[in-house]
Formats: C-alpha cells, structure tokens, sequence
C-alpha cells in the first residue's frame, strides 16, 4: 500500500544513528549486511561478473569517504549510506503496485518483491540512491532494517538488532525506536546533535547522523616551557633533587 | 585416542559438504536443518571468534560471538565475507606435481601418497646429510608452535615466519626494553587512557579490538592523536591528525622527551622502582666493559644510594637511587646512572623541537603543544585505582596510580630500517612517564612480559645431523656468542638472521629468502618450503626479480633453487613456482590452534588460547596442512612426533594439540588440562580437552584477578601466577631497560672486545646501530641515495576490507578493492600537473610502474601512498582474463629492491632494519611524472599470465 | 539519468498519439465536417495503435513484466498508476468516441465523446508528465515547467500528425498545419524557457548537506564504495558532456520544432501538402526523442552528489 500509513505520536519509528566521528571506514557493516540478507528472508542479493572485469552487485549499505575542511586541517569521513526510513518517503508514494510500504507500527519502509514490477520509479524517488535494482530478479531490493532479526524471538534479545549494527566493530552504528525520546538513540541524537540528511528535500529521515567531533585537552601553563638549557639543567635538577624510595 | 570428539558440535548434525548459498547442498539433510558451530575466524590473523551458522550443511551466515574475548560479537568485513571464500573458485583442489618449466603453471594431479611419497624422500635425504638446507618459511599462519618445533626437531635452522615482515624491529625492541611489545604482545588501556598516542597504524594485527578500544575511547571523550602521513581510517576519526613525514618518528618522540625533561616532568619515582634508570654504567671508554652495567661480586647490578652516600645493590628496597651523577666504583672506575646518560642525550639541542620540525614536517609549536598535553594528563589526571596489590618485594600498595597516556605503534614504525631505535624511543618515553601497565596506559598481553634480558638463544644443531637444534630456531640473542656465525662472523643461516647483519633478527629475514637462496645455491639450499606466504608476489620486495630467481637454472639446466614446495589453500602467484604444491584446507574445514607458544588470544585481563573446528568437509582432495606436517614428520620419525621405534605418535593435528607436551605439563593449549579438565596453564593432557573448547565457543580465558592486572613486571600475585603457568621462568621482578645493556654487548664486540666480533667489513656498522640508548638515523635507503632525485616518500596502507592478496578472490571483498590507485596531496598533483584518476609512472632508484593517481588532503605533503597487495599477476586467483586486479591494480613492491644501494665495491646490505633484519618497506622514495596522455588504460609492469594448468589422471591416461 | 529507450519511446509515442486523439476529439466537437468520418475512425486507431505501442515499450523497461497489472492499484498516491489508469480509460473512451462518430457524425453524442477523449487523453499525458514532475531529487523535471511542457508537445506533435491525415484524407493540412505550426512555435518557446529555467537552477542540495554536516562545510568524496560502477551510478549518475549537450540542444532545436514549422506552414501553404506534412511529422519524432533523450541525459539526481558528481 503505497499511500503513507496513518502515522500517531505514539507510533515507533525504528531506525540507526550512525556515528560519523567514531565510523572507520571499514565496511564491515555492508558486507555482514549483505551477507545476513542474502542468505535471509529478504533473498540473495546478487553479485554480477563475480570474479571478472566488472564486478558489481547489489549492496543495502555502502561506505563512502569524504575529505572535509580547508585543504590545511581536512578531515577524512567515512560515511555509510542506507535507507534511512523516512517519515515522509516519496520512494513509497510513488509505487505504482504498492509494492513499497512503509509500516504504520514502526515506520520501516519495505519492498514487498513478490509484488515489485521492477518499474524502478521508487529508486529515482529516493534521494539518498538507498535503493538499488536486483538485475536478476527484476525487482527493486533494499536495506529492511533486517526486520527478520529485530522481532525474531527465537533469537535472544541482545541479538534482536540489525546485522549492521552487531557487527559494527567501532560501535559506531545505533539502532533504537527515535520516537520514544528516552531511548538510547534518541539521547544520542539529543546530545551530540544528530542531523538529517538532505533536510532542505523534507522526506525526514529517521535515520541520523552524528557530526564528528574533536576532542581537546585544556593545558595548564608551565613555568618552564622554551628554555632549552645544555646538559641537566633547570626543572630536571630541581625534580632529580628530591628524595625517592625504592 | 580418545581426543577427537565425534562430531563437530555435540548435538548437532555433523559437518557436511558445504557451499554458500545459492548452490544446492547435495546432502540428506532434512530441509531446515539448521545448527550452530563455534570457531576461530582466519579471514586475517586478527583470531575473532565467530560464531557459524549452517543451513541443510550449508554456511548461512557468520558473525562474531558475544562472549568471545577478541571481538565481543562484532565481526569485520573480511570475517563477514568467509562465506565467500568457502566458494572461491581459487581453492586448489588436489595435490600438483609440476610438469612443465618452474613457473609455467603446468602441473599434473597426483594422489596425496605420491605427493607425501616425493616429500618424505626428499626430506629424509636432507636430513641424512644437512639437514639446513631444508629451509621451511611460514607465513601469518598461527602454527608456530608447530612449524617452529617440527623444524627443531628436523633440525633445521633456516626456519622463519612472517614477523620479519611485519615488525619483528618492534617485538625486538619491545622484548629487549619492556619484555612486551606494540606488536601482538601489549594493547592500550581502553577502559582508562586519556589521551592515546598513535603511531603509525592503519589496521593492524589487532583490527577488532583496536576499533573497539577507539569507539571507547570516544564514548569517554578521550583524545586521540594520531601521527601517521595519511588521514585513513582510524586516523580519519583521530581528533588530532599529525601528517609526520615517513621515517622521522624517532625524531619527534626525542623532541617530547627533550620537551619533558626540560619540563622536568617525569615520573622518577617510576623509574627507580621499574626500569633500570639508576642503575650505574660503566664509563670507561676503551675499556671491555665500557658501558655495561657494573655489578658487584654477587652479580647485581650497582647504583648510587643517596640515603647512605654509597653503592648499593640497584635491586635494593629502601634506597634513594640517584638519577644523576658520576660516581666511583670500588675498582677505581666511574660510573654514571644510565638515566644521566639519557637526559643528556636527549636534552641536547639537536633534540629541541625547533630542531627537528622540518625534518619531521611538524611545526614545533604542535610538538610542543603535544608535550604539554602528555604533561596534563600524566601528571595532572591521573587514574587512582582502588585496589591494593603487592609488589615484587613484598609491600603491599592501598592504590593502582596510572599515567592515562596510553600509546600503540605499528608498521608505520617498524617498516623503517630505523624502527628499533624508534619503537625503543617510544617505549623511553612511556617509562619516562611511568606509563607501562599503569592504569590508562599501554599494557601487556598475557603472557607477557617476559624477563630482559633472559630471552632464550637461537638454537643451533646439536651433534650430528638428523639431531634436533639444541633450541627453538628462533631465540633472543643477548651477547655476541649467542649470534649463528661460523668462525670467521659470516651467518650460517640462509637469509642471514643472528648473524652480524642483523644479530637481532629475532623473526627471520623472510623478504630474504629466495634472493639468499638463488646466491647460495645447492650447495646451501635443498629445498625451499613455504607455507601460507606468498614469497613471490607481494611479500617479495621486487617480484619480477623473486619470479626470475625462482626459475633461474645454472649451466646444466638445473633449478638454482633444486626444489620448491608450497602449501597453500588457494591459487595465489607463487603456487605456479612450486615443484610440488600441497593443497591447505580452508580456515572453516580444520583444526587449529591459537596456542600460548605463539601467539594467543590472550589480553591485558589475562591468558587465553583457542582453536579451530571444522565446520566444513572438504569436498575437494585437500588436507589440513597441519595433518600433513604431522604425518611427514611420523614418518621421518623425528623426535616428539615419533617414538623410539620410529612409530608415528599423532595421527592428527587435532590428536598432537590435545596430547602433545613440550614440556612437562604444558601442551599447545592452556586450558582445560589435566585429567579431570580443571587445571590450567600447567597440567596432565585431557582426551576430552577439544571437547571442553568446543563447549566454551572454541576458546579458552583466564581472567587475573584485579590485584595482578596492572604493574605485571612487579607484582608478586602476577608474578607467581605466571611462574606456576610457564609464562615465565622464575618470579623474580623483571626490570625494564631503559639503558639497553645487551646492545652495548654487541656494540664492545665491535669495538674488538671479546672473542666474538664481526668482520671487518660489518664494525662500523654494528658498532653505530648498537647503541644502548635509542638514536635516530635517516632510513638507510634514503641516506644511500640521497641525490634528490626521488624527492617523494612512498608507503602502503592496508586495505581494512582485504587481507594482502588472499581478499581477491572473494567475490564480495573484490567488489569493494579490485583495484588501487596511488595517492598524492592536492598541492603537489597540481604542482606536477597531475588529476584525479591520471595515469603517472612511480620512478624509483630500482624500477618504475604505471598506476592511476588520486589526490586528496589528508596527507603529508610529499608522500604517496597505495593500499597493499591489490595489484595481481593475470592468471593467479581463479580471476578471469580481464579482471581489474590484473589489468589497473598494481603492487608498490615492484619498485622496491630487497637490496641498498652498496657503496662501490662492497656487498649489498639487504634492505633492512640493521638491528633486526626487519624489511624497510617503507623506506621506498619515488618521483612521480604524469605518463603520456595516449599511454594504454594498464598498469606496468604487467607480467605475463601463468594460470594454473592442471593435468588431471584421466586426462593424461587419454 | 539514464535515458533508456523504452521510456523515450513511451513519452514520444504517446506525446503524439494523446496529442492526435486530442485533437480529433475537439475537431469532433467544434463540427467536423462528415467527410471526416473515416479521417476520425483512422485517426483514433493510429493514436491507439501508437499509445499501445509507448505502453509496449515503457514494459519493456519492466524488470518483471509479468506482473504489469499490478501498477494499476496504487492510483490513490501513484502518478505511474495514474498514468496507467487514465491510459487504460482512455481506450474505450477514444473507441466509443469513433463508433459514435462513425455511426452518427457530429451527433451530441460523438461531439460529447471527442470532449471527453481530449480531457482523457491530455489527462494520461498529465500523468506521465507527474511522473516526472513529481521527483523531488531531480531539480530539472521537479519544476513548473515538465507537466505543461509535456502537454505542449503532445498537442503539438499530435497536431503535426493530425495534420498528416487530414492531408491524406483530403489532401490539403488546413487548419491542422496551422495547429502544428503554432504547436511548434509554443514548443520552441516552451523549451527554450525550459532550458533557461534549469541552466539557471542552482543545485537543490550540497554534499555537505549529504551527508549531514553544517551547509557551508566544504565535502570532497575521496572513495566510492566500490570501483566498478553500480546501479545508482549507471541509472542515476548518467552523465552528458557539456558540448555534446550543447551540440544536441541545437539539433533538438532545428529537428524538433523549426523543421516541423517550416513544412507545417509549407503543408499549410499547400506546397506539397504530404510530404511537408509527413516530413513535419517525422523530423517532429526524430527531434522530440532527441529532445526527451536529452531530458533525461542532463537531469541530475541528488543521489549523484554521494559519488562527487555535480547535481
Ligand atoms: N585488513 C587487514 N588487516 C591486516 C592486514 C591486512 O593485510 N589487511 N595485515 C596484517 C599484517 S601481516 C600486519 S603486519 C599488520 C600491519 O598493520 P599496520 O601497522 O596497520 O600496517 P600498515 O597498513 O602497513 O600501516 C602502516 C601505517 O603506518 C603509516 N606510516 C607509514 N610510514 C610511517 C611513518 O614513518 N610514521 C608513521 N607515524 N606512520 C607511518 C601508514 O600510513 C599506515 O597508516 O596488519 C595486519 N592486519
Ligand atoms: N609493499 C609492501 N609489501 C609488503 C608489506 C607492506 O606493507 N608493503 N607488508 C609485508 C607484510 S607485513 C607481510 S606479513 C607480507 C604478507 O605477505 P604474505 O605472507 O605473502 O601474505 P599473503 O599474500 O596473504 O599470502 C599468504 C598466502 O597464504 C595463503 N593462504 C590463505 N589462507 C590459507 C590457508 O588457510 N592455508 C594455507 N596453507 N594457505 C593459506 C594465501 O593463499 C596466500 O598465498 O607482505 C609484506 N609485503
Ligand atoms: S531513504 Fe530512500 S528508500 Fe529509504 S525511505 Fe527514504 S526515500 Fe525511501
Ligand atoms: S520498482 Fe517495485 S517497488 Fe519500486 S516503484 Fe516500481 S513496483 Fe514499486
Ligand atoms: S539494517 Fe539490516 S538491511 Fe539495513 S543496512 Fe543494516 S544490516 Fe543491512
Ligand atoms: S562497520 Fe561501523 S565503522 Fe565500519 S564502516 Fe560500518 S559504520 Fe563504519
Ligand atoms: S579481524 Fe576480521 S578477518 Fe580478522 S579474525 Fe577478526 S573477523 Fe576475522
Ligand atoms: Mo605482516
């Protein structure tokens, strides 16, 4: 159904806070992704000329670099880019079968492929290039918040979360209900000022983004600094004077 | 034997034939079988436990186990790819007898007896007449303890594996001045460091924790700084990125130390407990004994007490050492604090910050600045812990104080020909700090530390041939008489290790080996062994020139090298230069062993081990390397594999690890021993012990308890806990060195003091690198050719997604780097007209290539940089005719030479760290020139393709 | 974007064949002639004929064409359905409209029916332009400009083809070459506009604002994820050289709208009233899949920004 479910204050909005400052750039996240889904519910996710000239396929998840700042103190980004799950999802509204849908309950947007006609219009929909054709199916494919592990109740509850996020090794990837304001996402979100991608477009993302950071450390002056003296001089002597007990 | 267990997980369906998903399983069975092993990942060297999930026998899915010590659950992105390689068209598939010339890929198919026929043979005619030319290099492969022992008791001392590659200068220095090491032997503090220092690495050995440690680090608003050329990686989220250029680290930690003492602001209380600051050192120049640490009649070493106003035993409780001074001994000689001899070292001008920025490309206000805030932290904030411990002498302390400046250094250190001195530089610094195992700063790894000096010497043959080495083959020389040279000080072993050339080569000179080999010829070289290396392309400094001594014949037509054997699990370039090719099982259809006699899983919170289980069968004619190393070593009935009449002892590897016993009580694994599985460390062999590991998730800990997890090389519980497992022989204190008594050995040697020296032609040069204090020297290559004209510093980085070449063949990984580019600062492409994705040639003073360029900021201004091992001969890795690897990807390695440039008239020294035989990977400087704009879309030089051709039987019988 | 050709085909094809049912359902209602029952009968048949043949075509483009049907359900929030729909309901309304008119020309009935075929026809033309129009992250068809365009061009090449069978019917383009004369020039104008209006643009979003951080923050890509191109790349990140475009642009120009004037007004003229009216109609298709070709080629999406390209 592609009209946009009737959304109450009370609805979940299930979604990841990613970590630009702690993010390393190691891809981890797409590749566990790609290998849960693929051998999951949402069905392989093809690879194309695998091992020839032109490798290529279908990934839910994948890990950019960015350089930033003025050429003298640039600073490298790694940046992951996946669906966001948008409260406002023109990727949804524009599916011409209802194929894609997004969850009144917990606000996922999700492709239903037995219904996909692979016309492709979602994917020019979505600004954030999140959605990505599978050429051998013929359907459009992306990132489910691996909702056949977040309400798995075989699994046990630490395990309840996406691939992406368990295997994250610099647990720079978060993932929690960003409706209920005392969750851990949305504190994160709170204190270190998580953003919206491509705010200015209005789909609003649920997924967000903390900004890096750089951490300081306030210096108490000395009295000594620049005298460089030969031989032990100075504050050294003074400190090599004083009693020590072995 | 009972230490098999029956099947793979108790409980489940036993292993079946696998593939990924996607192909069909051809077993019976039922639909939805599904179940779940525990095993060690090996898609790098990194030891995750991961926790495999199979569906109808086929791998569904791999993640990382929650309760494993290494990666707590998070998986990387090579571990996360396994499934991948289970399917890899690159597996080898059958035992290869090669039939066409060396090199050409030509092999035929033989049966596993036939291969083990030929090997057998072989070695046991070695054996009979010398058993040292039988030369056995292992790569990352984590069977030390195996292979190091298996060439013990061949009694071979041509025996390496990787840690000369990698920073073998760092676990030296470590292990000579702290007992640990940056590498595998320590990590930082990540529950309580402050401010972590960084030097020099892009991934590492350690890759889970150390992005887990950082991601902690953040969590408390630590600082990280980072002091690498390029702005990657964990260096790209460093809140403070230092672009130091390439080899001038020691340089800048002098200029902190210099900046500390001028400040007056070290921890001397510190030294005089932990390191040997106070200890006198003979100053006597000319004399034998000129720089040693003087000693009294008993053996102890001296140092001043100022309390008494005399000499006293340094080792003493209650005394006030001085730091400062010169001081005479009872035999009329002075003496001065090794500690005074440092600060005088290091506060000279030379050492100022003003004096080393350019070098270092760091402006001296942010070395300052950066000492300032080592200052802060160390001393300002530091961390008091409430637990009491009790040190070596027996008093007892209510408070654990720490300096939280934790520091972790890689190979941006130790591929410089300079590392030693650097990495010792590093660990000066940290005990000038009292940073070493204090809470917040760096700490050991059980099972370290270890005692310095006390190493155990090189072993040598004992007796005739066929008689095991008197020792493992690779050992800590401490004096000149400990180094493996013939009579006139030339090295005895193949690539040269514990000779004058690089006395201190504790891992073996591996980018050596074949260069070595093809020099000496038959008469020193039988046959060559590789195992899990890929000695002819990108672990080879020059492949071209590797490949073409692989296959160089003498006058007669025969092999330089007479034979070749390559154990490998997959079609890499050097398998194609094998005379006989040993098919490896896979990392997920095998035992192993992650044993406390390598290099275990073990942490700063104590000891830990783990193993392999097959998750997988083969379905392909390959056996566990392992089992196979066993076998040939049963039927040459060496000693420890055999028994008295010659009878095999194990048939497995799996039956060696539970039943094998190095030395009373001790086995490969530490855990679950004894007969009733509750002993640890130390203990009976237990037929149910795989069973036990198996139960645990595959692996083994011991968590020390909170009294002995800091001050390990002091305090007592530590201390006599290691002793009762074996870490350490005896549980006296083992005091760091500062002053580095055992290089002086080595230097007063090359003085002419004493029995042993080098030959002429190597004195200046030992006499110069052995210094007992750290120094710095321009990497060597650079001070050779310095003419200007290769004005740029060229350095790898790896690739956090591949591991060297053995990512390319997986069909997930290559996607994410099937190939590279070289990477040069915004300023100086425009500077030399170069654009992004422009072809350029990377000139060096031995070769040039052709790659694509990339420019970007984060990097120091005059260094290029590529990933690692992306570059791949056509042909290798089951890859197909076209693929990017082959045809853009290109390997630096090419214009790396594995020899300096000697002066005139004088034999080539290798490139190496002069200490240790490290190779100076990254001592590689290069002019970059933008290639003609017509030149063809491919890297150069491209070799040409030698894909596997494989005759089967059947064929040939047609 | 990526212009494939299934979609050029379906925006050209059913540009003309609305575009003629258009205007023989208003030639129906301002009183055609009854000599134009056959011309009305012919004429709906070559707009269904075309229609089902863009439809065809923008099928072709389906990765599961099988399941085409299903693109109907979603007319409630879907311009791709709406579009679908209103194509669909346009058959039997533009076929009754021939019967009626067939059978009784110029009856009420056939006069009501040539109304209602051109509001159903202008309506599917509608819809496949809010397609377009509708796509936030692609600022050169999210504009005011792209459904009255599409209208235009509809009308104006199926004026052009219009004109064709009147003249082959009667043998002389009367009012319809002036219809595609006009529709020309509106066309011309239109696109000219068009162009000034996208040139002008300026980008809707910035790399920093991509990926989250303060506008204004200067962004670099260093790596892509991957190196070999991938799908977002070769759907999204289409790109066209800047002096090829220009060089399009001007054949677009003359071939589409100045040579399809320059024979509608020789057609109306009479001079050699088929072929001007048959070559106006074919340089009209050959430049209006130039022009589309190009209205895809050089529409950026804001997805692009994540590979360093410019949107
Ligand atoms: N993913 C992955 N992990 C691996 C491996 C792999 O291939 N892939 N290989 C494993 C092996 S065998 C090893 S030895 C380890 C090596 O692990 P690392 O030590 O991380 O090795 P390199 O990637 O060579 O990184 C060296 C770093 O030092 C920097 N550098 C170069 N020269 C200098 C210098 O003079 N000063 C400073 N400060 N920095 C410098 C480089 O820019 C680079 O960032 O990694 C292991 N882990
Ligand atoms: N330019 C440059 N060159 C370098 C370095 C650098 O930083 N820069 N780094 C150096 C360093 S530190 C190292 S350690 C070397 C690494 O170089 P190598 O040790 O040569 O590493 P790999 O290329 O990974 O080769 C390992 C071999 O092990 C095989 N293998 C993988 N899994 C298995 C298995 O399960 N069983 C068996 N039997 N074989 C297996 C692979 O197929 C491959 O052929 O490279 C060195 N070369
Ligand atoms: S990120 Fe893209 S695919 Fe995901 S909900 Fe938003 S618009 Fe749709
Ligand atoms: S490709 Fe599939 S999911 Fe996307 S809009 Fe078309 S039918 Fe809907
Ligand atoms: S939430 Fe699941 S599907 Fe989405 S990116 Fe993460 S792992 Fe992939
Ligand atoms: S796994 Fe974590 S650190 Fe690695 S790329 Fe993904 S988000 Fe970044
Ligand atoms: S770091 Fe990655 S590849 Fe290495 S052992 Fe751990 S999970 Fe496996
Ligand atoms: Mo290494």
């Amino acid at each position: 159904m592609t009209m946009l479910p009737q959304r109450g204050p009370e609805a979940r909005k299930m979604g990841l806070v990613i970590d630009l400052d702690t993010c390393v750039g190691c891809h981890a996240c797409a590749v566990n992704c790609k290998e849960w889904n693929t051998g999951g519910e949402a069905g392989i996710l093809p690879d194309y000329d695998k091992y020839g000239e032109k490798p290529d396929g279908v990934w839910f998840n994948r890990i950019h670099s960015y350089e930033t700042g003025s050429d003298g103190c640039s600073r490298t980004v790694n940046f992951p880019r996946s669906c966001l799950h948008c409260e406002n999802p023109l990727c949804v509204t524009v599916c011409p079968t209802g194929a894609s849908f997004k969850r009144a309950e917990d606000g996922i947007v999700l492709i239903d492929t037995d219904l996909c006609i692979g016309c492709k219009l979602c994917s020019w929909a979505c600004p954030y290039g999140a959605r990505e054709f599978d050429e051998d199916s013929g359907v459009m494919r992306k990132c489910t918040l691996c909702i056949d592990r977040i309400y798995d109740e075989s699994l046990p509850e630490a395990e309840r979360e996406p691939a992406c996020v368990a295997t994250c090794p610099a647990k720079a990837r978060h993932f929690g209900d960003l409706a209920d304001p005392h969750s851990k996402v949305s504190q994160l979100v709170a204190q270190r000022g998580g953003t919206d991608l491509l705010e200015e477009l209005g789909y609003r993302p649920t997924n967000k983004y903390l900004p890096p950071r750089r951490a300081q450390i306030q210096t108490t002056p000395r009295e000594t600094s620049g005298a460089a003296s030969q031989g032990i001089g100075g504050a050294l002597l003074k400190l090599l004077d004083k009693a020590l007990s072995r | 034997m009972t230490g098999m267990p029956p099947s793979v997980i108790e409980g489940v369906e036993p292993p079946r034939s696998g593939a990924a998903a996607g192909t069909d399983s051809e077993s019976s069975v039922p639909a939805s079988a599904k179940s779940v092993a525990y095993t060690t990942c090996y898609m790098c060297a990194c030891r995750c436990g991961i926790k495999v999930h199979l569906e109808n026998g086929r791998l569904r899915y791999i993640e990382g186990n929650r309760n494993h010590p290494i990666n707590r659950g998070v998986l990387c992105a090579k571990g996360s790819a396994g499934i991948m390689t289970a399917v890899s068209p690159a597996r080898l598939t059958t035992p290869l007898k090669r039939v066409g010339p060396r090199g050409s890929g030509s092999f035929e198919a033989i049966s596993w007896d036939e291969a083990m026929r030929i090997i057998t043979e072989r070695l046991a005619a070695i054996r009979a007449s010398d058993p040292s030319r039988l030369a056995l290099f292992t790569g990352r492969d984590q069977s030390q303890s195996l292979t190091g022992h298996f060439a013990r008791m061949f009694g071979t001392i041509n025996y390496a594996a990787h840690g000369g590659f990698c920073s073998v200068n760092m676990a030296a220095a470590g292990l000579y001045s702290v007992g640990g090491a940056f590498w595998e032997f320590g990590e930082p503090d990540w529950e309580y460091a402050r401010l972590f220092l960084l030097f020099g690495v892009a991934e590492d050995h350690d890759s889970n924790p150390i992005k887990l440690g950082l991601s902690r680090l953040k969590a408390r608003g630590a600082k990280i700084v980072s002091f690498n050329p390029v702005r990657t990686g964990y260096s790209a989220i460093a809140d403070e990125f230092v672009a130091v250029t390439p080899g001038t680290d020691g340089l800048l930690v002098f200029a902190l130390i210099h900046c500390l003492l001028e400040a007056g602001r070290i921890d001397t209380e510190f030294l005089v407990r932990y390191t040997n600051a106070h200890h006198l050192v003979i100053d006597d120049a000319g004399g034998a004994e000129h720089g040693l640490i003087a000693r009294n009649a008993q053996g102890s070493e001296l140092a001043f007490d100022r309390a008494t106003g005399s000499l006293a035993s340094a080792s003493a409780t209650g005394i006030d050492p001085a730091l400062s001074g010169t001081f005479v001994l009872p035999d009329g000689r002075r003496a001065r604090p090794a500690f005074a001899l440092l600060a005088e070292r290091y506060l000279a001008a030379e050492y100022a910050p003003e004096a080393v920025a350019e070098r270092c490309g760091v402006a001296a206000a942010t070395i300052r600045r950066l000492a300032d805030e080592i200052i802060e932290v160390a001393f300002n904030q530091p961390v008091v812990l409430e637990q009491p411990w009790t040190d070596a002498a027996g008093r007892r302390h209510t408070h654990m104080v720490g300096r939280p400046v934790a520091i972790h250094a890689m190979r941006g250190i130790s591929a410089h020909s300079n590392g030693f001195h650097t990495c010792r530089a590093i660990h000066v610094l940290q005990m000038l700090l009292g940073a070493v195992d204090t809470p917040g700063s760096w700490r050991y790894k059980s099972p370290y530390p270890k005692p310095i000096p006390g190493g155990i010497p090189p072993g040598r043959p004992a007796g005739a041939p066929g008689a095991p080495l008197n020792a493992a083959p690779l050992g800590c020389p401490m004096r000149p008489e400990d180094l493996l040279v013939d009579a006139q000080g030339e090295a005895l072993r193949l690539d040269r290790a514990f000779s004058w050339e690089a006395p201190l080569a504790i891992h073996g000179l591996m980018h050596m080996v074949i260069a070595r080999a093809f020099e000496a010829g038959p008469q020193k070289i039988d046959t060559l062994f590789f195992f899990m290396s890929n000695m002819a392309w990108n672990s080879a400094m020059n492949p071209g020139e590797s490949i073409r001594m692989l296959s160089a014949t003498d006058e007669q037509g025969e092999y330089r090298i007479p034979f070749v054997v390559v154990a490998d699990a997959f079609a890499s370039e050097t398998v194609a230069y094998a005379d006989l090719v040993l098919p490896d099982t896979t990392y997920l259809e095998r035992y192993d062993c992650i044993s406390l006699l390598d290099r275990p899983i073990g942490s700063a919170h104590g000891p830990g081990d783990a193993i392999r289980v097959p998750v997988l069968k083969p379905e392909r004619d390959v056996r566990a390397f392992q089992d196979v190393l066993i076998e040939i070593a049963g039927r040459l009935g060496l000693k420890d594999f055999a028994d008295a009449q010659g009878q095999p002892l194990y048939h497995s590897y799996a039956d060696y690890i539970v039943r094998h016993q190095r030395a009373a009580g001790i086995g490969p694994l530490a855990g679950f021993r004894g007969a009733d599985g509750r002993a640890m460390g130390r203990g009976e062999p237990n037929p149910e012990q795989l069973r036990r590991y198996i139960e645990n998730g595959g692996f083994w800990v011991h968590h020390l308890p909170p009294e002995q997890l800091y001050y390990k090389y002091a305090n007592q519980a530590y201390l006599n806990g290691a002793r009762e497992m074996d870490f350490i022989g005896s549980s006296a204190p083992i005091v760091l060195q500062l002053y580095s008594e055992p290089l002086q050995r080595f230097r007063l040697a090359a003085e002419g003091h004493g029995a042993h020296v080098p030959p002429p032609r190597l004195r200046a040069r030992v006499r110069r690198y052995f210094d007992p204090l750290p120094i710095w020297y321009a990497p060597l290559e650079q001070a050779a050719s310095r003419d200007g004209r290769y004005p740029l510093h060229a350095i790898t980085q790896r690739p956090m997604a591949m591991y060297h070449s053995w990512g390319s063949h997986n069909a997930w990984l290559r996607q994410i780097l099937p190939e590279n580019r070289i990477y040069l600062h915004r300023e100086l492409a425009a500077e030399l007209g170069i654009e992004d994705e422009d072809w350029v040639w990377v000139d060096s003073r031995s070769g040039r290539l052709k790659a694509r360029a990339r420019t970007m900021s984060g990097v120091n201004r005059n260094t290029v940089w590529t990933w690692n091992a992306i570059g791949k001969r056509a042909g290798a890795w089951g890859l197909e005719r076209d693929a990017p690897e082959f045809r853009r990807g290109f390997l630096l390695n090419h214009v790396i030479s594995e020899f300096l440039p000697g002066e005139p008239g004088e034999a080539a020294h290798s490139n190496s760290d002069p200490v240790t035989g490290q190779a100076a990977w990254f001592d590689l400087t290069v002019r970059l020139e933008r290639c003609a704009p017509d030149t063809p879309d491919e890297t150069a030089p491209r070799l040409g393709a030698n894909p596997l051709r494989i005759k089967r039987p059947a064929e040939s019988a047609a | 974007m990526k212009p494939a050709a299934s979609v050029l085909l379906l925006t050209t094809l059913t540009g003309f064949a609305y575009g003629l049912l258009t205007w023989l359902g208003l030639y129906v209602a301002a009183g055609a002639p009854p000599a134009a029952r056959l011309l009305v009968l012919a004429g709906v048949g070559v707009g269904l004929i075309l229609a089902t043949l863009g439809l065809i075509a923008s099928t072709l483009h389906l990765g599961r064409k099988e399941r085409a049907w299903r693109a109907f359900s979603q007319w409630r929030s879907s311009w791709l359905s709406r579009e679908g729909l209103a194509a669909v309901l346009t058959y039997p309304i533009a076929l009754a409209f021939a019967w009626a008119q067939y059978r009784a020309p110029g009856s009420p009935a056939a006069r009501s029916l040539g109304v209602v075929t051109a509001l159903a026809s202008l309506g599917t033309v509608y819809c496949t332009a809010m397609i377009y129009a509708s796509l936030k992250p692609i600022r050169q068809w999210h504009n005011r400009h792209t459904a009255p365009d599409y209208l235009i061009y509809a009308l104006y090449s199926g004026a052009t083809l219009f004109a064709l069978l009147h003249t082959l019917a009667f043998g002389t383009a009367a009012l319809a070459a002036t219809l595609a004369a006009l529709g020309a020039l509106c066309a011309l104008i239109a696109k000219l506009a068009y162009w000034r209006h996208v040139d002008a643009q300026s980008p809707i979003a910035s790399l920093a604002s991509a990926i989250g951080l303060p506008k204004g923050t200067a962004a670099r890509p260093l790596d892509a994820p991957h190196f070999t191109e991938n799908f977002i790349l070769r759907e999204m990140g289409f790109q066209v050289a800047r002096r090829h475009a220009a060089k399009l642009r001007r054949i677009a120009l003359v071939v589409a709208f100045a040579l399809p004037l320059i024979f509608s007004l020789l057609a109306r003229l009479g001079t050699f009233p088929l072929a001007s009216s048959a070559l106006a109609v074919a340089c009209a298709a050959l430049g209006l899949l130039t022009e589309r070709w190009l209205f895809f080629a050089q529409a950026t999406h804001v997805s692009a920004l994540y590979y360093g390209r410019a949107v």
